[in-house]
């Protein structure tokens, strides 16, 4: 789902993953502290301007994007039918922009569904920095840090690690079921969903033996032969760490003390 | 009896073991001893027992896998009834067949690290640690690379270096090589016989690999059925036929020539050829001259007519990110001919092949199935023309019965079910899996699997077929069984196109071979031409069989004749040898 860790020598790359998740947080509870879709739309564009600056591959965030593309219409829908015009303060957003029979589809509710639907932007483009740029050996001991249990912890990681293994895995099947004259992905919606079930069955009991393997090949690697395990680089806040999760405080101080000025609403 | 162990030796000493919940599997009374040090080799068909026997090793049997066990088995001094697995992992380091699911982390360096931070190694011994395995490896500077864009043959390097790191006493590998090139292979024996030589590492190591095990091995253990049926040096082994017949064992190249001069009285009992100077000393003594030049070339199989089964017209390829996997490929082959594609991995085998059938589509040029332009053909509509056999047979099985399975590919054909029926029933028989046609695939062993796997596409009744290495991971018996299948079918007059590794069975089986390089054709021809190319060969890592090498080393003796099977140099032989008159 989302855009894997790739080694490289940004900026981000090289900050601690604390600083990252500060920022990420930051920049999500923002999101929800105004209604107005133009502060929303600032921190989309920040977010957009470091997601590229990295350096991240722009065919992998349309393949996140896509797929979102038809809940975010139904969302302004929804929020714009939905709403009625007491809900909002101004005038202007009282207005309604069209009618659908009886019910009114309001400005003030379009506008409340672009702000919900740029906070799930804000979200998906702000963790696919933070998985994008860090190892996730690191965030496996932040887990740690916050006392998460390390088994837990490495579920997540081989989960992870195994994605695009399933994903080879997947291909090689349907493959194979083409060769046999299976159409996948040419009969429409329906039948397509079907032939994907007969790719899954397969799938399932591969990974089922698959993870018999995968114990039998931890206990070969000594999992769990000490109470205690080595992290090989042992994450570490730097000066500039400190600045930056400085600089994350204020901004979130800032956005609270304008909203307190009623800055932001709709 | 009050005995010593030394460090790094392994004594197993095993009354019994059947696994739970298996009614076969039986083992009783399995007894060897490996002395610290030693690189012994473990042998014997699919299904012998190996992978068992090197399970017991650790305690994974029958700690982890676990069974009605009986007996002891002490690796490094520790007995594994007294151990956890993880703490023997400290001293005997497993490495089992297949990479995928040994490699846990994300980049190479840390899916190193992980067996030594399981060890709470310090970090300044992990760094040292990763760095000498992935050198021993031969993965120098792959330590920031990640995992999943590793090929094979690197995975395979990489789970060794991981065990490595946890620098064990002993060395335990099952079937490391199954899936490599036959240079990945050799690089992967040399590798152990480094350490071997190096530190006090004790190697055991499983295979099917003749060659190497007779070069490498101090000591060779035959399993049979759950027992340790034979021990001692590979010298010895390979020299007994009987007794490789009856394991499943494939003698080298040159003792069967020795075996066969021996059955015509030519030979001394016990003097079989072990290697290839022995062979080249008895010509020299014999003085053996060859005068005549008679030219028995050609198989006698049928060779392709003149229509043309499959066409590329400048063919080239490239994947999304790499270069040109492909470069303008003009590659005809005829109805009816038996081409074996060779090179080493990634070289373009396995990506021209998927052309044919429109699972990859060329990126320039065209490719022709019996005449027609496939550019607009699905890879199922293809499937009736085109059958592809993929290497795993697990990525092929669907279904909840055999019988089910072979029926795949027919629901879309529109046929009735009595067709069906007998179609299903003939290509189940073909394979020789009629007995098991509501069984699930899944229960059936492997080598069973791949022959389903290749009924799944027999059944679909093509003209055409691929198959993709079919003798992978086979002991000798599976590849002889195989073989003979396409065999039938070539002699039915399918056209066939095998990808393979092995050699040997290129040059028995196919009409043409040919050699890919870098996406390129290097060499295409009959098998006596291309395997006489050994410059180009060498260039892409391809050792021609042993056979072909005799009989490059008999030209002083006047030998004229270009043989590629053993049966071919043997009976040239036997045939100068009756001109001369009496030998010895």
């Amino acid at each position: 789902m989302l855009i894997e860790y790739y080694p490289s020598e940004s900026y981000v790359h090289k900050l601690d993953v604390r600083t990252k998740a500060l920022g990420f947080l930051v920049f999500t509870i923002i999101s929800f502290v105004f209604l107005s879709p133009v502060i929303n739309l600032l921190i989309v564009v920040c977010a957009c301007v470091i997601l590229f600056t990295i350096g991240t591959p722009f065919l992998g965030i349309k393949k996140i994007i896509k797929p979102l593309l038809p809940i975010f219409i139904f969302m302004l829908l929804i929020t714009g039918f939905t709403y009625p015009a007491s809900n909002f303060t101004s005038e202007e957003n009282q207005k309604t922009l069209f009618s659908l029979g009886t019910i009114p589809f309001t400005l003030g509710g379009f506008l409340y569904g672009i702000t919900l639907v740029l906070r799930i932007l804000i979200m998906v483009i702000t963790s696919t920095i933070v998985t994008y740029t860090t190892p996730i050996e690191d965030i496996l001991q932040l887990l740690k840090r916050i006392k998460i249990p390390h088994q837990f912890a490495f579920i997540i990681a081989t989960g992870i690690r195994f994605i695009p293994t399933m994903q080879k895995k997947s291909e090689m099947i349907q493959e194979a079921q083409k060769a046999r004259g299976a159409e996948i992905g040419t009969d429409g919606f329906i039948k397509s969903i079907g032939s994907y079930i007969t790719v899954l069955i397969p799938l399932i009991v591969d990974s089922l033996r698959m993870s018999d393997n995968l114990a039998i090949a931890m206990l070969n690697r000594g999992f769990g032969a000490m109470k205690t395990t080595t992290d090989l680089n042992e994450i570490k806040m730097k000066r500039r760490d400190y600045l930056i999760c400085f600089g994350e405080v204020i901004l979130i101080a800032f956005a609270f003390w304008l909203r307190s000025k009623n800055i932001g609403v709709l | 009896m009050v005995e010593v162990l030394e460090r790094g030796s392994l004594k197993v000493d095993l009354l019994r073991f059947k696994y739970k919940n298996s009614l076969t599997d039986i083992f009783s009374s399995l007894n060897f001893k490996i002395e610290r040090g030693e690189f012994i080799g473990l042998m014997g068909r699919t299904g012998a027992g190996k992978t068992t026997t090197m399970m017991l090793l650790n305690g994974l049997v029958p700690h982890f896998l676990e069974g009605d066990f009986e007996g002891n088995i002490i690796a490094n001094t520790m007995n594994t009834r007294r151990y956890r697995v993880q703490t023997m992992a400290r001293f005997i380091g497993l490495v089992l067949q297949d990479p995928e699911t040994q490699i846990f982390g994300i980049t190479v360096e840390k899916d190193v690290a992980f067996g030594p931070s399981n060890l709470a190694f310090g970090k300044e011994k992990i760094r040292e640690v990763i760095g000498k395995s992935l050198k021993a490896v031969g993965l120098e500077g792959y330590e920031k690379r990640m995992t999943s864009e590793l090929s094979g043959g690197e995975k395979q390097r990489l789970a060794i270096a991981g065990v490595l790191a946890m620098e064990p006493e002993i060395l335990v590998l099952d079937e490391p090589t199954s899936e490599l090139d036959p240079a990945g292979k050799e690089e992967i024996y040399k590798l152990l016989s480094g350490l071997k030589k190096k530190g006090d590492v004790t190697i055991l190591i499983s295979g099917h690999d003749t060659e190497e095990m007779l070069e490498y091995a101090d000591r060779i253990i035959v399993l049979d059925d759950g027992q340790k049926i034979w021990e001692g040096r590979p010298t010895v082994l390979f020299k007994n036929v009987v007794l490789t017949k009856k394991v499943g064992i494939r003698p080298p190249e040159v003792t069967e020539i020795g075996n066969c001069l021996k059955e015509c009285g030519l030979l001394d009992q016990g003097s079989v050829f072990i290697n290839r100077n022995e062979f080249l000393q008895f010509t020299k003594k014999n003085l053996l001259s060859f005068k005549t030049s008679d030219n028995g070339s050609g198989k006698g199989h049928s060779v392709g007519n003149d229509s043309i089964a499959i066409e590329t017209r400048d063919l080239s390829f490239n994947y999304e990110q790499k270069n040109s996997a492909l470069n303008e490929l003009n590659i005809k082959i005829h109805k009816g001919e038996f081409v074996a594609l060779i090179g080493k991995n990634g070289a373009g085998k396995t990506t021209f092949s998927k052309q044919l059938n429109g699972l990859l589509r060329p990126t320039k040029g065209t490719v022709y199935i019996n005449g027609k332009d496939i550019g607009r053909l699905t890879t199922a509509q293809l499937s009736k023309e085109v059958g592809y056999v993929f290497q795993n047979p697990d990525h092929q099985i669907f279904s909840a019965t055999v019988y089910e399975e072979v029926e795949f590919g027919l629901k879309k054909m529109n046929l009735s079910e009595k067709i069906r029926s007998t179609r299903i029933n003939s290509a189940l028989e073909f394979v020789g899996l009629e007995k098991f046609t509501k069984r699930h695939p899944f229960t059936l062993g492997k080598g069973e699997r791949q022959k389903l796997a290749f009924a799944t596409v027999l059944v679909m009744e093509p003209k055409i077929l691929i198959i993709d290495e079919p003798t992978t991971g086979q002991d000798w018996d599976g590849t002889n069984k195989m073989m003979r299948m396409l065999d039938k079918l070539h002699m039915q007059g399918h056209t066939i196109l095998m990808i393979t590794h092995n050699m040997i069975l290129a040059a028995e089986y196919a009409d043409r071979v040919i050699v890919f390089s870098n996406g390129k054709v290097l060499l295409d021809g009959p098998p006596e031409k291309v395997f006489y190319e050994s410059e180009i060969l060498k260039s892409a890592s391809i050792t021609a069989p042993d056979c072909v090498i005799l009989a490059a080393e008999l030209r002083d003796t006047g030998y004229k004749n270009y043989p590629v099977t053993i049966n071919k140099l043997q009976n040239d032989l036997l045939e100068q040898l009756a001109r001369k008159g009496n030998v010895n």
